[in-house]
């Protein structure tokens, strides 16, 4: 089954252990979906996906990737 | 404001506007409940655009359209069933159990409908058709 991965707990931590709840704000999302999305537990939109990224100022590729 | 505050409010708000439903209705009332209710619903939206916080984003939509989505099968399918049994079991006498049966079939209908139309909408609306 195809997977979507994401970097989001390791580019918190590189982000001077950005809190979940500033990343949220940053993304314009709630707290509760940043944790569901380091989990695994939810696939993000396009437009949330680039919004991450551009919180971390990192490209999509960087923050998410396809696993066939 | 916090959403956690404006929890806290809207709990106080929902508690004193019961309590004055509660009491409208015991001293039989009927006409206390709708101003209560039009006043509760404002305050709330007045606190409500005080907070902040981001307290609805694309993942509160997608778990309430899958919710939804749930919700309009079990009841379609039950209604159905059910509506099918109660028009069957009254048929002979046109008892009550007919007309519940024939009122659930109805609204079933109605939701099948309704169904349609806001699937044809959000096909056309997300198709490249014009």
């Amino acid at each position: 089954m195809a997977r979507i991965n994401n970097q989001i707990r390791r580019l918190r931590f590189d982000h001077g252990e950005m809190t979940q709840e500033e990343l949220a704000q940053r993304a314009g999302c709630t707290r509760q979906t940043i944790i569901a999305l380091e989990q695994g537990k939810y696939v993000p939109s396009i437009e949330l996906a680039f919004k991450i990224a551009g919180a971390f100022g990192v490209s999509l590729e960087e923050v998410f990737q396809y696993e066939a | 404001m916090s959403f956690k505050t404006y929890t806290a409010i809207r709990m106080v708000i929902i508690i004193i506007m019961a309590g004055l439903i509660g009491w409208a209705v015991v001293n039989g009332n009927a006409l206390i409940p709708v101003p209560v209710i039009i006043a509760a619903l404002l305050i709330l939206l007045l606190f409500r655009r005080r907070v902040k916080e981001v307290v609805v984003d694309e993942r509160v939509y997608s778990i309430a359209e899958k919710a939804s989505y749930l919700a309009f099968r079990i009841f379609g399918i039950a209604a159905a069933v059910i509506g099918a049994a109660l028009i069957a079991l009254g048929w002979e006498s046109s008892s009550d159990l007919y007309k519940i049966g024939l009122t659930l079939a109805y609204a079933v209908c109605g939701l099948l409908v309704i169904y349609y139309i806001a699937h044809i909408y959000y096909n056309r609306k997300y198709s490249g058709k014009k």
